[in-house]
């Protein structure tokens, strides 16, 4: 058979550099340690930021804590959010003698129009009343700037309140880049019953090049790193049951592995792949979740373009930073909040400059004592989420001239869609894949 | 607080005079042994109680350092441990802390650690 061109396509290139250190917990000791540590740490790291943007906001108008209020003075407080709900799931239910119609299946949504917002700080917190701040908006766990005064009936009435914002962002050299593309997917479910391996192959077989003419694969050849976001296997429940798994079933277990492993070698022979743990992968609960470890990957550890990262995962690619996570965090903020949709979640803990306000609340959080991870620094260019329902994207730009390019990424498994990001000018479009043969 | 040293000092001095009493977590088995060392090591002509008077500056000084709120919690870490936090998110912790909790002569802990 001949071969149609004498020339290989070569793929093109983009320097890579993991910022996952923040992320990483191997030299954390837990010595008991409550989760007020990683509350303090927030609130201090917060409220330095807070107190340097008053100046610009309302710079009239005095400073003090919780316990220093006094009835109609007019001031800033700073401290953390905490959501009273009537509905969230607590223990103490539990032991209530009072056996109410608890409805047996949990609502995805635990809001109620009685919930209310308190603030808190070290010396006390304070009830907070007034319009301007919407309970079904925040969440446990953010921390702002209020401007108001006391009431006579001891609530904190608000005014008007300060989120961080967006964070800075470092600007990248504007220099003429060429068409680069990463491609994000997310969702694969490898395992599950319902899961085409079929759809996940094609994907391969096009980042790869196996798939379309020159000019697809010319266009395949542009594309410099995939990131798989988290689900990538899924454990059927009904093997883990608790007895003593037979050895039969043993193999069963690594069965969705195996089928993964050999998909992602031929991934890892042809570029750079970072693989994130998900809330279904096997990986620790707690966020952040640490890298899926090497032995479950054994033919793709062999190449060193295969890494296996953490969640939540911040990269940079030809100086443009990537952040990301598997899902969890914006997961958590739908059950506790409402917003028009997911990208709204986005964009509000990147105004808020974190990216899990509920953890450790209601989101499992590995105890820190002196700091806390999820504080974003520096404004990403690329901010993106897996295991979503849909494809959405948009982009934001900050009041300092900052540009983010918001992704959600859809599950894979459900709608064979991975999406495609340019890192010339940060455009975005949907690679659908589908199996069905029409009749 | 108004209270007079004086006053602070026979408080922790009734405390001091029965160091096993009451405490049954082996962490504060370090609180037991300045008793016994102490006298090992005391030069001669220095009383007892001049000696017991320097180990209640330095362990009042830490414990003021253990109940300052702009540190942050006590429980659950370790004094060096919350004296390195505070100087890293820039809160200015007094030097001599640092060197208190080094020396090694002192509780690693503050007082509710393992009791609450």
């Amino acid at each position: 058979m001949e071969v149609d061109s004498q020339e290989q396509l070569q793929r093109k290139q983009s320097t890579y550099l993991s910022l996952d250190e923040n992320f990483e917990i191997q030299k954390e000791v837990y010595r008991g340690q409550q989760y007020s540590q990683i509350y303090f740490a927030r609130l201090h790291m917060m409220r330095t930021l807070l107190y340097s943007l008053v100046p610009n906001w309302k710079s009239h108008l005095p400073v003090c804590t919780v316990l220093e209020l006094k009835e109609g003075k007019e001031c800033i407080i700073f401290g953390t959010l905490y959501k009273h709900m009537k509905l969230k799931p607590c223990i103490l239910d539990e032991y209530s003698k009072e056996r109410s119609v608890a409805p047996l299946i949990k609502p995805h949504n635990f809001m109620h129009q009685d919930d209310y917002l308190v603030l808190e700080d070290e010396s006390g917190r304070v009830k907070l009343g007034g319009t301007k701040l919407s309970p079904s908006v925040y969440v446990t766990g953010v921390v702002v700037a209020l401007h108001g005064k006391e009431t006579s009936a001891g609530a904190f009435f608000v005014e008007d309140v300060l989120e961080a914002g967006l964070p800075p962002q470092i600007k990248r050299p504007l220099k003429s880049r060429e068409d680069k593309y990463v491609v994000f997917v997310s969702g694969l479910s490898i395992g599950r019953s319902s899961s085409n391996p079929l759809q996940f192959q094609l994907l391969v077989d096009h980042i790869t090049g196996h798939l379309g003419d020159e000019e697809e694969q010319g266009l395949a050849a542009e594309i410099v790193h995939l990131v798989i976001v988290g689900n990538s296997v899924e454990i059927s429940r009904g093997l883990l049951n608790g007895q003593n798994l037979a050895s039969k079933d043993q193999s069963r277990l690594c069965e969705p592995f195996k089928e993964l492993d050999i998909l992602l070698t031929q991934i890892a022979a042809s570029l750079p792949l970072d693989i994130m743990p998900g809330s279904s992968d096997p990986a620790n609960f707690a966020l952040p979740q640490q890298p899926l470890n090497r032995c479950l990957f054994p033919g793709s550890t062999t190449y060193n373009t295969f890494r296996s990262c953490t969640n939540p995962h911040c990269f940079e690619l030809d100086s443009i930073r990537f952040l990301g996570t598997s899902g969890q965090n914006i997961d958590d903020l739908t059950k506790y909040s409402e917003a028009k949709d997911k990208l709204d979640f986005l964009e509000r803990t990147l105004r808020w400059r974190h990216l899990a306000p509920t953890a450790p609340n209601t989101l499992g959080c590995y105890p820190f004592t002196d700091r806390d991870p999820f504080l974003i620094d520096s404004c990403p260019d690329v901010y993106f989420v897996g295991n979503q329902e849909k494809y959405e994207t948009c982009l934001l730009k900050g009041l300092e001239g900052q540009l983010v390019r918001l992704i959600c990424i859809p599950r894979f498994c459900e709608t064979g869609v991975a999406v495609v990001l340019n890192m010339r000018n940060l455009e975005c479009h949907a690679l659908t894949f589908g199996t069905q043969i029409s009749s | 607080m108004a209270t007079p040293s004086k006053n602070m000092k026979a408080f922790y001095k009734q405390k001091k005079k029965n160091p096993t009493g009451g405490i049954s977590k082996s962490k504060s088995s370090k609180a037991t042994k300045p008793a016994a060392t102490d006298i090992a090591q005391l030069p001669h002509g220095v009383s007892l109680d001049l000696k017991d008077d320097d180990i209640e500056e330095e362990e009042k000084a830490l414990r003021e350092f253990d109940m300052n709120m702009a540190y942050g919690p006590c429980i659950g870490i370790t004094r060096l441990g919350r004296w390195e936090r505070a100087q890293r998110l820039g809160l200015n912790p007094p030097k001599e802390i640092e060197k208190l909790v080094k020396s090694g002569k002192v509780k690693l802990q503050s007082l509710f650690d393992g009791r609450i």
